[in-house]
């Protein structure tokens, strides 16, 4: 936005001269420690020490030949991106994000916001690779905005700040009860491996004093510890759901695996037509004949005792089946009355062929 | 409703490529319409100058009403029932090109449906017949999951360069909406005979002699008639079987359709069943009929109502069959029959053919160019004189893109884009064929 007019992204300086700074020729083998740094003014890079020599002393005039604007010290930094075309453009990009920081919600409708974004992304393509004119105009258009929309803006800006501000609150507070929750498990650990030692110990006494009845009593005990664990596991998970119930949303998203920013969704009403049928309820049970023993043909007769078919599980049922279902699939379909009319047919299957056949229909029209 | 109705509702050929003869008639005659008006405006759009010997100047003298000096006359058109005719013709022709290349019954059937489909949504002064009849049968042995290569495939019908049969490949499917799908009733007939031969009282050599009969019915009849498009295979089926033997197709109808209603209470009384038949069958076929539902519903799937309506299915597809026996192959083959019917058709046709479309391999040259310049240039309209200029082909409008979003919602709503309105509409008319 603010570069020379005529420079292009490929006219930019390139970092790669990562060796020598462009503006005292010092090279790197000189300068173990040389850092390249920029002004977003003009993106120009040049050596730390340039930097201090030339604007130690106030404003001056940035080094490059026919680079004619004037840079501060307090301007320049460190480039994040190996390529300046890029890091002009994140800069560009961050400074509209800030001023064209409307939400989803400032809208009434999705359209008018996918509007919105078009309009904010034309404005952001045009600082970054229009032309002259192009840029200057989206400059304009960019500072009114700010104006006419200062107070929306610092809304805006102020909510953004307050919901990062509420989830980093968040994830705190996640972060926290997940370190409670270990701290917890590890002492429970503790606790159980302590008494487990104890019981052995419990145990081993006994056998020395070889008393078969407190052995039956330590494996009793240890019944009873086992026991116990399996108490406060439970106990631990009521006091878990009570705290899911009175506390926070953020407080019920500890216990699981969860992830943000997902809607809610709504529960699908409770299936209950039994398992699900690939074939949308059509029945394969013939209604017209039936397979019986005996049905076969003198064609396939020959190959029921051919081990080229046999040997590879060809199913002869399988093909009477086949053959069984052409010979009678469709012998009550009459195409004259169902395509005209769908005589002869009960009203949802009326509904459901004729919407079938205006389709095809309409489609014949067309040719 | 029966379950085997059911799912033979399901079927491509019932949704896509069934008709009444009414309906079927007036595609015909809109196609045909089409067509000529397509024809017409491309014939007069080319230069007076070009030496196309498809266009005017032979016909200008006979035509009676010569447009004007500088356009050629248009040609005399074929009209719906002239098409017809020459697609029955051409069909013959077909199954003759597959006899001679040895081919099974279900692929030449395959493709004489294929190929007939085809004309009803595209007019033989469109795409030239004698081309797309090869690569029908190319198609059909590949619907029919049999794969010649291409090569062989071409020398067999002396077609040295794949590319002739090719280049009609994509056009053909577009024309089918891409239902490959053929349902032929030849092993319809041998569950008919299976079904036939538990009865104890026909004889096997009866039953041979019909299946053969029936099967030579099946073979020509119904590929040279509209049968297909109007009757389902197992009716076309039982119209064949009562060809060559009535009293059998009546018998297994009348065993299928054995129910009465209870109050007359003799079940199976009017059918001429043995008594061994009835303990056989009788009571074997009614267990699913009872598990689908009550006295109602066996009425309506195999009650008497129901009987003689497919009776009278039936006796309109043997009509129409017995238009074209068998024996009417040597009829189409007449060379007196030639001279004094197809013939002069056959020379109208080459006169009001298409004259972009009738080269497959130009066309598809052509199509293949514009595509690949579609990336460089916007401007559609240059681009389509360029492809008319290099190889004779228009061009199927719209961007690729668009084609492949109508074919796939199409495929995902085959019923219910009635509701999708103009746009899903105009989306459609693409992959279907490109316009005439």
């Amino acid at each position: 936005m603010s570069r020379k007019a005529t420079a292009g992204p490929s006219a930019l300086p390139e970092l790669t001269s990562d060796d020598m700074c462009p503006v005292c020729k010092t090279i790197r083998y000189l300068n173990k420690d040389m850092e390249f740094l920029i002004n977003p003014e003009c993106y120009h890079s040049m050596c730390v020490n340039c930097v201090n020599r030339l604007f130690n002393d106030g404003p001056n005039q940035c080094p490059y030949a026919g680079c004619h604007r004037t840079l501060r010290r307090k301007g320049f930094r460190s480039a994040f991106f190996g390529d300046l075309a890029v890091e002009r453009e994140v800069d560009i990009r961050r400074r509209v994000a800030a001023v064209f920081n409307q939400v989803e919600d400032d809208f009434e409708t999705l359209r008018d916001y996918n509007d919105y974004l078009q309009m904010v992304e034309d404005l952001t393509f045009d600082l970054v690779n229009g032309s002259e004119a192009k840029r200057r105009e989206a400059e304009a258009t960019l500072q009114r905005w700010e104006a006419e929309h200062r107070a929306d803006i610092e809304r805006n800006r102020r909510a953004g700040r307050e919901a990062d501000e509420q989830s980093r609150r968040r994830l705190a507070a996640e972060r926290e009860a997940a370190r409670q929750r270990r701290v917890e498990a590890l002492r429970e650990a503790e606790e159980e491996r302590r008494e487990r030692e104890r019981s052995r110990e419990m145990e081993l006494d006994s056998l020395a004093q070889g008393d078969a009845a407190a052995a039956t009593g330590a494996q009793h005990q240890q019944r009873v510890q086992l026991k116990k664990r399996g108490q406060a596991n439970r106990a631990l998970e009521a006091a878990t759901m009570t705290t899911t119930a009175a506390g926070t949303p953020a407080a019920a998203d500890v216990g699981r695996l969860s992830i943000r920013g997902l809607k809610e969704k709504k529960k699908a009403p409770a299936a209950s037509e039994g398992p699900y049928d690939p074939f949308g309820g059509m029945d394969f049970v013939p209604s017209r004949y039936k397979i019986r023993p005996g049905l076969t043909h003198p064609a396939i007769d020959k190959y029921r005792h051919d081990p080229a078919h046999i040997t590879g599980g060809y199913s002869f049922d399988e093909y009477i089946d086949r053959v069984m279902f052409e010979a009678f699939a469709g012998l009550g379909v009459f195409i004259e009355d169902e395509k005209e009319a769908g005589i002869g047919l009960s009203a949802g299957e009326v509904a459901t062929i004729s919407a079938g056949i205006a389709a095809v229909g309409d489609k014949m029209e067309l040719d | 409703m029966a379950a085997e109705d059911a799912r033979y509702r399901q079927s491509s050929q019932y949704l896509l490529w069934s008709f009444s003869p009414s309906q079927l008639a007036s595609i015909r005659e809109n196609t045909n319409a089409a067509a000529r008006s397509a024809i017409a405006a491309r014939l007069s759009s080319l230069p007076a100058s070009s030496s196309n010997t498809l266009s005017a100047p032979t016909s200008s003298a006979n035509t009676p009403d010569p447009e004007g000096s500088s356009t050629p006359a248009l040609p005399e058109f074929l009209t719906p029932a002239e098409e017809a005719l020459l697609v029955t013709f051409y069909t013959s022709e077909l199954l003759r090109a597959g006899d001679h290349a040895n081919m099974s019954d279900e692929i030449k059937a395959t493709a004489a449906a294929i190929f007939r489909r085809f004309y009803v949504v595209n007019s033989i002064m469109t795409y030239p017949p004698q081309e797309m009849l090869i690569v029908a049968l190319f198609f059909g042995c590949k619907a029919e999951g049999h794969f010649p290569s291409i090569s062989e495939f071409g020398k067999t019908f002396g077609k040295e360069n794949p590319d002739d049969i090719l280049a009609g490949e994509f056009l053909l499917c577009q024309g089918l909406r891409f239902a490959l799908e053929v349902r032929n009733p030849f092993r319809a007939l041998k569950g008919a005979v299976m079904e036939l031969g538990l009865l104890p009282d026909i004889e096997a050599s009866r039953l041979a002699a019909a299946e053969r009969r029936a099967r030579e019915i099946l073979r020509f009849s119904p590929l040279i008639t509209d049968a297909y498009f109007h009757y389902t295979p197992s009716q076309i089926m039982l119209a064949a079987l009562s060809l060559a033997d009535r009293g059998l197709a009546e018998r297994l109808i009348q065993e299928t359709f054995h129910y009465v209603a209870p109050a007359s209470n003799n079940s199976g009384a009017d059918t001429p069943m043995s008594d061994a038949a009835t303990t056989t069958t009788a009571p074997s076929k009614r267990a699913p009929a009872t598990r689908v539902g009550g006295e109602e519903d066996k009425a309506t799937i195999i009650g008497s109502h129901v009987r003689d309506k497919v009776l009278g299915a039936i006796e309109a597809c043997r009509d129409m069959l017995a238009k074209e026996l068998p024996e009417r192959r040597e009829h189409w083959t007449n060379k007196t029959v030639y001279k004094a019917q197809l013939q002069p058709l056959r020379k109208k046709l080459n006169k009001c053919r298409d004259p972009e479309r009738s080269n497959l391999v130009g066309l598809q040259r052509a199509r293949r160019q514009q595509a690949a310049r579609k990336d460089d240039s916007d401007d559609e309209d240059d681009l389509d004189g360029q492809a008319r200029g290099g190889g004779g082909g228009g061009g199927g409008g719209g961007t690729t893109l668009e084609e492949d979003g109508a074919v796939f919602g199409d495929a995902a709503n085959l019923k219910g884009h009635k509701g999708g309105g103009g746009q899903v509409k105009k989306g459609l008319e693409d992959p279907f064929g490109p316009p005439l």
